[in-house]
């Protein structure tokens, strides 16, 4: 469900191996979980098709549910990887078989379903008991097709901050107070560029500012509404303020040597949080535990985070009905009793999934919600007042394909010296041949 | 109609015919028939039981191997989508004109060829010098070939993760032993010729051995007296390799070399998981034509296209394997 | 492999008969010299190379994430071999992946050699209408890169709906155009054709003739085939890796499941690696002179 998902790739190496192939593309086209079944004595089994680790069987949301409603049993069959996941979605729904009763998307994947198989998915608007104002307004749009069904309800989000390295940036002679911090770049991503050219002057030696500059494109992107299609939804990347402005904050980055080079979510990646090289990266509420992990006890304490210069949005996912599903009325039920508020707060405090639901940010439980690791940091608040300004951003079918390219691109001048307008005409005539234009 | 053909078979009626006694004339008519029976039964063998041989192979074969074949020799002719890979509109020969102007397929072509030579040349020039070595009258000789073995028997995905390890720009354990040295580190991922050369290692490092033995099998097989009759005319230990061996072990030196070209123009495993993805790096630097095809089908979901690709391996190795059977024959009549 | 060339030859082929043989001859012919100092020194050093890689997997796996990240690089084995071999037994659901493998690589390799061998002696002895051409489709079909048939094997398979059964994965696999002509080429010298037509005067059909001449001749190709065809039905990955899932893998799709969880831990992966790999290294340490000999002998007969 995480936007790791998202132009990252868990484990690249091994998950490669499972990517190998349609893995899944097909291998679910059919895969032994067929639909759910209506047993006797009206039992219902529901199957819920999800992608990497959504916590709902964690955090025991499940069990409550069969326990609310004894004749139902649920069954969830979980993808690694969304690469390998969504491509045996389109697989399954073209063939109108093998499909889950509920299916989750990826935020990356939603506008393509709601663009070209709408057709193919219960309108969630007009469940029983879904009432769109309980989400944010952004994240219900998404989902939204031209004529105002709602393909899928929202699960949660990931709203940016910036995570930082106290220890790096007081050698550097930078404030390590998050918010002091917050405020080195608040409103213009540029600042956080500057702040990076601050901290190269007196950086500690074998350190970087910033991870990648594929990272700072993908967060300082993610702060504008229209990114790669415009609001007719035609193709406008090459031509995009956005994407101009956040590849030349990326190149101003990368010749100011202040990134690691590194591939996020390579191995490298993992063991530059190890060994602290570099001071902060841009991160979503749900990489959190991800640094934590990675970084280990060795660093406890030097981790914080603070806002991003700008509300952005990295990640999430929606919930859908497919038409075909053999017990839809179950399933509408059973994904709005998911989406419902309580649920995603108590998705949160396990999972640190962070909600899409404007009531559950307003729960206690979110709002005063404090990460110990990093300091006891307010991430309640830090991610709640990212989630609410973000704006409605404007997605298409192919922006995961074209961002996956342009990082590449970023990589090249990053890693192998390439010049910026090399880098960004092979870039452009990469993405041509992909979409085929 | 059944004397005919007995006549016409003459050898496997022998047996049968020549062995029956005289007897009364309704036994040896019995007789006759059944030997008539018999040798009908043998021609029916001679003549089916090949196809019968060969039959559960090709049965598999058509099912698993020739559809496919066709299958996508068909699909390449059509614009088809991993998104709905029944719908096909059909494009001719588009697929294959785009390919000649595509700089992707050029590079991943030559990518391919790069890392196949300098993955087999050194990789065959160490088989025979080890084998070479093997061949002495050697202490723990089972011990050597076995542990050469070794990598052999380890899949592509457990080499290439421990390799991609050891690789690890900034604490991979090349670049550490490298640093000692004062040596800056090295990004080998990163890199054209850096990258190429680490997934060449991983390809030698699991077919050096295997090679070896090969080679090794094929010397002990070299007649004693060539090596005598060389030693008898002075010739260093070094001339009797290149002035012996080398020459004996010729049409095994060929296939080796075609069995390796075949399988690095397939190369598709190594460079998938060295970088974890099928771009085969940042700017394509090692992708390979097996992880093109692979991207363009499962990245981008276009199969014609990928078919297409598949289409040109093939041709690409039909050349190989031609060029191989005439220098094959070349040797032959040298001989 | 090298059956398909390797020049007639001239001599039994000799396995581990060098030190015999010395006695017989005299002076410095090529390999009955002594091997000197040297000679240790390179083939150490390439010892070193080949196993140096696996134990250091097993060096990886021995440790955790944390330490993995630093350097210089573990050079020795750490305390976390077993809980991190547990980790991945449990989360890569190895045990029903091993039962599955030994099954699917036994069932391919018998079927692949037993296949293999009535075709490579049809097309190497008998003579029958289209036998060229067929032949040449044999070997033409080594030569189709394995992705490209993904797709419509893919399709045949769920049409049947065979997908996440293990017979998916073994029947593409029975039919292997290498074993056809690997077999091909050792029976065309190993199997004298009078031996054949001796058989035949003395009235044996081909059935009895494959069982009593033609298999005990082939016996050590399909010894060698069988070995070879069992490490790459253990090996692959590619083709199962789509046809199956997690909840019932082959050990290669196993390992693939071993990120799956939240944060993927590199030395569980390593663990992982070094399990799949293990069953074949002790195949290798117990009976690594037999596959040896029979790797060796089968290059060269023929």
């Amino acid at each position: 469900m995480h936007g790791r998902t998202r132009m990252a790739r868990l484990t690249p190496r091994l998950s490669a191996v499972t990517a190998v192939v349609l893995s899944a593309t097909l291998l679910a086209g059919c895969a032994d979980d067929g639909g759910g079944s209506s047993g006797k004595d009206g039992e219902v089994t529901l199957s819920v098709g999800v992608f990497g680790v959504f916590g709902y069987k964690q955090a025991g949301l499940y069990d409550a549910y069969e326990k609310l409603n004894p004749h139902i049993k649920i069954k969830e069959n979980s993808t690694e990887r969304n690469e390998d996941y969504y491509p045996a979605l389109l697989n399954r729904l073209s063939a109108n078989s093998g499909l889950a009763d509920i299916q989750a998307v990826e935020v990356n994947n939603i506008n393509e379903l709601a663009t070209i198989q709408a057709a193919k998915f219960v309108d969630m608007s007009k469940a029983d008991g879904v009432d769109g104002k309980d989400y944010l307004p952004w994240k219900w749009d998404q989902a939204k097709t031209e004529d105002d069904k709602v393909i899928g309800l929202g699960t949660d989000i990931g709203p940016m901050g910036i995570c930082y390295r106290k220890d790096l940036f007081d050698k550097a002679g930078l404030p390590t107070d998050r918010e002091e911090v917050g405020k080195l770049w608040e409103g213009d991503w540029a600042k956080y560029v500057d702040t990076g050219e601050d901290y190269m002057e007196d950086a500690p030696k074998g350190s970087s500012f910033t991870d990648s500059a594929a990272g700072l494109y993908n967060g300082a992107l993610s702060s504008h509404a229209k990114k790669n299609y415009d609001e007719d939804g035609e193709l406008i990347y090459k031509d995009s303020k956005a994407v101009k402005e956040s590849w030349d904050l990326a190149m101003r980055a990368v010749d100011g040597k202040m990134t690691g080079k590194l591939k996020q979510f390579d191995t490298s990646w993992d063991q530059g949080y190890a060994n602290g090289t570099f001071a902060s990266v841009i991160c979503p509420s749900w990489m959190l535990g991800y640094i934590k992990e990675k970084a280990g006890p060795k660093n406890a304490d030097q981790w914080d985070v603070a806002p991003a210069p700008k509300p952005a949005n990295w990640g999430g996912s929606f919930l859908t009905v497919p038409e075909a599903s053999k017990n839809k009325d179950e399933a509408i039920k059973l994904a709005a009793w998911l989406t419902a508020p309580e649920q995603q707060a108590k998705l949160f405090e396990k999972q640190a999934s962070f909600p899409s639901s404007t009531k559950a940010l307003e729960l206690p439980a979110v709002k005063s919600a404090k990460h110990e690791y990093f300091d006891n940091a307010p991430i309640g608040e830090i991610f709640s007042d990212a989630a609410k300004d973000m704006p409605t951003a404007i997605l298409g079918p192919k922006d995961q394909i074209i961002g996956e390219q342009i990082s590449n691109g970023i990589l090249s001048v990053e890693q192998q010296g390439k010049s910026p307008d090399s880098a960004w005409s092979a870039t452009t005539k990469k993405i041509d041949d992909v979409l085929d234009e | 109609m059944t004397s005919q053909d007995m006549r016409s078979a003459p050898a496997t009626s022998a047996a049968g015919a020549g062995t029956s006694p005289p007897g009364p004339d309704g036994a040896d008519e019995r007789e006759k028939r059944r030997a008539a029976r018999r040798s009908k039964w043998y021609q029916r063998d001679a003549k089916w039981s090949p196809y019968a041989f060969i039959s559960p192979f090709f049965l598999f074969f058509a099912a698993f191997g020739l559809f496919p074949l066709l299958y996508t020799g068909w699909a390449s002719l059509h614009r088809v989508s991993l998104h709905s890979p029944t719908e096909m509109e059909w494009v001719g020969l588009h697929n294959f004109t785009r390919l000649l102007q595509d700089e992707y397929f050029w590079n991943s072509l030559s990518n391919t060829f790069v890392i196949g030579i300098i993955s087999t040349v050194p990789q065959l020039l160490m088989a025979l010098g080890l084998a070479h070595l093997l061949n002495y009258k050697l202490r723990g000789s089972m011990f050597f070939r076995v542990a050469m073995l070794t990598p052999y028997a380890t899949s592509v995905a457990a080499a290439t993760l421990v390799f991609a390890m050891l690789y690890g720009r900034d604490f991979g354990m090349i670049n550490w032993g490298l640093g000692l040295f004062g040596i800056d580190n090295i990004d080998w991922e990163g890199g054209s010729w850096t990258s190429q050369f680490a997934v060449a290692t991983i390809v030698i490092w699991r077919w050096t051995g295997y090679n070896t033995l090969i080679y090794l099998a094929a010397m002990q097989s070299v007649p004693n007296d060539l090596y005598e009759s060389a030693a008898l005319d002075g010739a260093s230990r070094w001339q009797q390799f290149l002035h012996v061996t080398v020459p004996s072990l010729r049409p095994t030196i060929l296939f080796t070399v075609v069995i390796s070209t075949i399988g690095s123009t397939q190369l598709f495993g190594e460079p998938l998981l060295f970088g974890g993805s099928p771009s085969g790096g940042a700017s394509n630097q090692y992708q390979t034509l097996g992880l093109y095809l692979y991207e363009q089908g499962w990245t981008n979901f276009h199969l014609g296209r990928a078919s297409a690709i598949a289409w040109m391996m093939f041709l690409v190795l039909i050349v190989i394997g031609l060029v191989y059977f005439l220098v094959a024959k070349r040797l032959q009549k040298s001989h | 492999m090298a059956v398909l060339t390797s020049a007639t030859p001239k001599e039994e082929a000799p396995g581990e008969g060098d030190g015999k043989r010395r006695t017989r001859t005299r002076g410095k012919a090529g390999r009955h010299l002594y091997a000197g100092w040297f000679t240790y020194v390179v083939l150490g050093f390439f010892t070193v190379g080949s196993l140096f890689p696996l134990v250091w997997t097993a060096i990886a796996a021995s440790r955790d994430n944390a330490r993995l990240a630093e350097t210089p690089p573990p050079f020795w084995f750490g305390g976390n071999l077993g809980s991190n071999l547990q980790a991945a037994w449990t989360d890569a659901n190895m045990g029903k992946a091993l039962i599955n493998t030994v099954f699917v690589a036994g069932t391919v390799t018998v079927s692949t050699v037993l296949f293999a061998t009535l075709a490579g002696f049809a097309f190497a002895k008998l003579r029958f209408r289209g036998s060229n051409i067929l032949l040449l489709l044999v070997i033409g079909t080594m030569m189709v890169p394995p992705q490209l048939s993904v797709v419509p094997l893919f399709m045949a398979v769920a049409e049947l709906e065979w997908t996440n059964q293990l017979q998916a994965v073994i029947l593409p696999m029975m039919a292997s155009a290498f074993g056809v002509f690997f077999m091909r080429q050792y029976l065309i010298n190993a199997l004298p054709t009078e031996l054949i037509e001796a058989a035949r005067v003395d009235g044996a059909h081909s059935l009895r003739l494959v069982w009593h001449v033609v298999f005990p001749a082939a016996r050590p190709a399909m010894a060698v085939l069988g070995m070879l065809t069992f490490v790459l039905a253990w090996n692959e990955f590619f083709w199962p890796m789509i046809a199956l899932t997690q909840d019932n893998p082959t050990v290669q799709v196993a390992l693939t499941g071993l990120g799956r969880g939240y944060i993927p831990d590199q030395s569980v992966i390593m663990a992982g690696s070094l399990l799949g790999t293990l069953p074949l290294l002790i195949v290798f340490a117990v009976f690594g002179k037999q596959i040896v000999g029979g790797i060796m002998q089968g290059a060269v007969k023929g």
